[in-house]
């Protein structure tokens, strides 16, 4: 009876996880069919005609497709906007959780506030200003106005995380006559690391696989994303050839998993701490 | 003094969040809001005032009207959907077994994975004839040439099922994390007095997650609202506009038909739709924090 | 990298960059892909210096408004693929430089030598915004092997909508058991720049002849008339397929050998030839007026905020010219607005038949009018609407015509 129950419980994860990682699976092994093959059917889909490896170099070498290119930008991109706002949330975080002055609870309603516009609603002027400071087309234009994303967000989540801190290591800091910057610096940021990497992982996770944004904010070849190339890959094919579009897909997606998978735990951590990005 | 030096060290710590907001949330708010006032076609250099004029004309447009019940129509199938299929994950995910940190994985890796990319895979799926669901019907004995993005019947179908399986991961953590507070020896005491496993979780764990639930829902509905890109990517609000949700209509109004005004106050009906889920998320959260405090 | 951040790009790497916009047609095509490489490769040897830059933007409706974003994030592209349906967005505001001058001053430029009605898709009084590359009418195209099969005549010249429908019905053959037929005498697409002709042909049209009206005009008795002929193929006749069969064959039927019959362009010959297909062009049938149809043409232009002005129009000579134009053209995408180079290949009899509607063909209203896309929308959700549905044709034809009018009505 325990047994059959088990065996139960386990069906219904596998089915589970066939609706969750089934897609997955299926663009991974089809994007090694041979290119221009016909889709394959579940049967087919492990046994190509010709385990066609040929095909990553083929993409990421396309000369009307600046596939690598895109990849170039997608990470500098990236990168950046990881570091923009660990720097931001993290001061603006330590302010809140750590510093008593008058306003902090209106600042942090104000913050929460923000959090709540949607983006849809923001990109439009989003567009309009950035091209009033003539950032349209730069990666300037495609890493500042990001933080629109989860400035908040961020800022609320190393907050919750900086009020489990014990109070007395501050204090003791303090009493050997640190600065606010030092103590933030040399106590808070370096006992806060599993905060910063949850923050940093959402961070990378969101601008990695953004697509609105980078598509207006961008319109040359040659300052495409990764997400929006991928878009126009699909589109130069117009569904006609699912290896190669499978191929550019697994592409793009290969570096979020591999963030994912790496912080994994910091990622439940961060959406237990804050319960959003739901 | 001390005071005064500590809330001057304090705005020092908190000026370039400050700025960053309300340079990148705030003020585009008020830009918006400027914008939804005038009658701006993007490549005219008038931009007349023209009050609510635009505002009464989005009401008044029946493709707009359309739009509006598109996504109500989405929020109001996938939200519940995805909310239940999400505790349902986590029950299973709960459960004492040997691998089960691998099942938590693979349920959350479609949120980490690209949005096109997933699109374009789950365009495959809703296929006729080859795509994954069809070619199941026919296993199953069915004619399997449905078109389900194509079908006017089907198409929204087919985007709240994709949504629900896609936003599974985070709903099913916060579940996850809403199921450690229940209260083991209320589920003992339960079992001691007959209660079979649906019971128990219908009188114990679902009331000690009525929280979660909540929240769960109420995140879920303001994302529903602003769901864009599988719209863009697969069906381009079509067949015959039964998918043209509101993100997605905006986005044409702006880009497309160029008319920024409208666009504008478009968005600020979706913001007003927003911000009357998130006033209720808002009052919610601050009695949560008020717990952690 | 710190160029991309600066915003510039003029000059890279010490050479001129000519920034070139097009749709990405073909490219798909690899025979196509890299003919259209060699061409512009042969144009930077002959350039020292110059780096041609194309930007493809593809994807169904994305073009237009993608292409407009350059203009408001002030980096057009120099050189324009300008499609005649939506030319009349580019024209009206402003974003094209007037070629006149340049045809004038330029004694090596002979637009004589282009087919005129192409020309003037893209003239306004004495004002000339492009320089044509090539077109095409939409026209049938038949399939001889199955006519022959079964044994029906080719179409006649002009032919009528009775001796078209005889001839589809002869054409359709049902399934053994009945349902879908196992091959239609007709198919096509429910996109308005492919149906029009039918309307056209009737001896009406969807606008009123200054461009600003629907109402009245897309639901005439005569337009209706078209349209309810149309929708009865699939309906009534059933020598069409319906909407849901064709997305369900996810191939083109006509290429199949499913449909005998299809409304297309000059662009389809390049995979119809590449299947061996052996093919023949008809008219669009006439109810009891003159033939007509309409042509989609591509021309390049210059970007009125371009800086390379005189490199642009160095490129627009040598794209459009008789060399180039009969290497562009020789893997059948279109016909070249070059005469010479049209001429020289009609020696195909394919070719022959296809230039034997250009005298009846007329530009589409996207030349004429900014908002045509919209029309065409509004005109192909009315296809799907009427082909996917029992809704009766007249006041469903009333009812997008007002929202037809509604589109141009705005300021």
């Amino acid at each position: 009876m325990r047994m059959l129950r088990k065996v139960g419980w386990y069906a219904l994860l596998m089915l589970l996880a066939l609706a969750t990682t089934g897609p997955l699976v299926w663009m991974v092994f089809t994007s090694l069919h041979p290119p221009l093959s016909p889709l394959p059917t579940p049967g087919q889909l492990f046994t190509p005609s010709r385990w066609a490896f040929d095909n990553y170099a083929y993409v990421l070498t396309f000369t009307g497709i600046p596939v690598a290119r895109y990849f170039l930008n997608s990470l500098v991109v990236t990168a950046a906007v990881v570091a923009l706002q660990l720097a931001l949330c993290s001061t603006a975080a330590y302010a809140l959780a750590r510093l008593s002055f008058a306003g902090r609870q209106a600042v942090f309603a104000a913050f929460m506030l923000t959090m709540m516009l949607p983006a849809t609603v923001m990109v439009v002027p989003l567009f309009f200003m950035v091209h009033e400071l003539g950032w349209l087309n730069t990666y300037a234009g495609l890493i500042v106005p990001y933080p629109y994303l989860s400035t908040a967000f961020g800022t609320f989540l190393l907050r919750q995380f900086f009020l489990t801190l014990p109070r007395s290591l501050d204090e003791a800091a303090r009493l050997d006559g640190a600065s606010e910057l030092q103590v933030f610096w040399h106590v808070i940021l370096p006992s806060s690391k599993p905060a910063l990497a949850t923050l940093g992982a959402f961070a990378f996770i969101w601008t990695w696989t953004d697509f609105y944004w980078p598509m207006l904010a961008t319109s040359t070849t040659d300052m495409r994303t990764l997400e929006v190339g991928l878009s126009i890959f699909k589109d130069a094919y117009g569904g006609t050839n699912w290896p190669l579009q499978m191929t550019a897909a697994v592409i793009v997606t290969v570096p979020a998993l591999a963030v994912f998978l790496a912080l994994q735990r910091y990622f439940v951590r961060g959406v237990v701490l804050s319960g959003i990005k739901g | 003094m001390k005071q005064r030096y500590v809330s001057r060290q304090a705005w020092a710590f908190l000026t370039p969040a400050t700025f960053y907001v309300a340079a990148f949330s705030l003020c585009p708010m008020i830009v918006a809001a400027w914008l939804s006032l005038h009658d701006w076609h993007l490549l005219q250099d008038s931009r007349p005032f023209v009050g609510l004029a635009n505002y009464r004309a989005a009401f008044a447009d029946p493709f707009f009207r359309n739009a509006l019940f598109n996504s109500i129509v989405f929020t109001v199938f996938s939200v519940p959907l995805g909310v239940a299929l999400a505790l349902a994950a986590a029950v299973l995910a709960n459960q004492r077994l040997r691998g089960i940190a691998v099942f938590r994985t693979l349920f959350y890796i479609p949120s980490v994975t690209s949005g096109v990319a997933m699109a374009m895979v789950w365009l495959w799926v809703f296929m006729p004839n080859q795509g994954l669901i069809n070619q199941c019907l026919r296993w199953c004995g069915g004619s399997g040439d449905t078109d389900f993005l194509g079908d006017t019947r089907w198409a929204m179908a087919a985007l709240i099922v994709m949504s629900a399986v896609m936003g599974l991961g985070p709903r099913m953590v916060i579940f996850l994390a809403g199921l450690q507070s229940v209260p083991e020896n209320l589920c003992e005491a339960a079992e001691v007095d007959g209660c079979n496993a649906w019971q128990r979780f219908r009188h114990v764990t679902l009331p000690t997650l009525a929280p979660t639930t909540f929240f769960v829902f109420v995140t879920s509905t303001i994302s529903a609202l602003q769901m864009f890109t599988p719209v863009y990517i697969m069906t381009q609000g079509g067949p015959r506009r039964t998918t043209d949700v509101v993100a997605y209509h905006i986005y044409q109004e702006a880009w497309h038909r160029l008319n920024i005004g409208m666009a504008s106050a478009q968005s600020y009906v979706l913001l007003a739709a927003t911000l009357l889920m998130a006033t209720i998320q808002f009052t919610f959260m601050r009695r949560q924090e008020s717990v952690l405090e | 990298m710190l160029c991309a951040l600066a915003g510039c790009g003029r000059v890279q790497d010490g050479r001129t960059v000519l920034r070139v916009a097009d749709w990405n047609g073909p490219a798909a095509d690899p025979a196509f892909a890299t003919s259209d490489r060699a061409i512009r490769a042969d144009f930077e040897r002959r350039h020292p210096g110059v780096r041609v830059e194309v930007e493809s933007i593809p994807g169904p409706g994305q073009y237009v408004p993608k292409l407009i974003m350059t203009y408001v994030a002030g980096i057009p592209p120099d050189v324009i693929t300008l499609e005649a349906d939506s030319a009349a967005v580019f024209i009206d505001h402003g974003l094209l430089e007037d070629l006149a001058p340049l045809i004038r001053g330029d004694s090596a430029f002979e637009l004589a030598g282009y087919f005129t009605n192409v020309v003037d898709m893209a003239r306004r009084d004495d004002r000339l915004y492009a320089v044509p590359l090539d077109f095409t009418p939409i026209v049938i195209l038949y399939n001889k092997r199955i006519f022959d099969e079964a044994g029906v005549a080719y179409p006649r010249s002009g032919w009528t909508r009775a001796e078209f429908l005889e001839t589809a019905l002869a054409l359709t053959r049902g399934r053994a058991g009945g349902g879908a037929a196992a091959r239609y005498g007709l198919t096509f697409s429910p996109e308005m720049p492919l149906w029009l002709p039918w309307i056209w042909a009737g001896g009406s049209d969807v606008l009123s002849p200054d461009g600003r009206h629907a109402a009245g005009y897309f639901n005439s008795p005569a337009t209706v008339e078209s349209i309810r002929f149309l929708v009865d193929l699939v309906r009534t006749r059933q020598v069409a397929p319906r909407l849901s069969a064709t997305a369900v064959a996810g191939r083109d039927l006509f290429r199949a050998g499913e449909a005998a019959m299809t409304l297309t362009g000059h662009w389809s010959l390049i995979e119809y030839r590449a299947d061996r297909m052996e093919l023949g062009v008809a008219d669009v049938p006439v109810r009891d007026s003159a033939p007509a149809t309409v042509i989609y043409a591509a021309g390049l232009a210059i970007s009125r905020a371009s800086r390379q002005r005189a490199l642009a129009w160095e490129y627009l000579k040598y794209m459009t010219s008789a060399d180039v134009q009969r290497q562009r053209v020789a893997c059948g995408l279109a016909i070249s607005a070059n005469i010479e180079v049209a001429r020289s290949r009609e020696g195909d009899g394919l070719e022959l038949q296809f230039a034997a509607a250009i005298p009846h063909a007329r530009a589409p209203w996207g030349a004429r009018v900014g908002r045509y896309a919209m029309i065409e929308d509004l005109g192909r959700e009315l296809m799907e609407d009427l082909l996917g549905s029992d809704l009766p044709v007249e006041p469903t034809v009333s009812r997008t015509a007002e929202l037809m009018e509604a589109v141009l009505r705005q300021p």
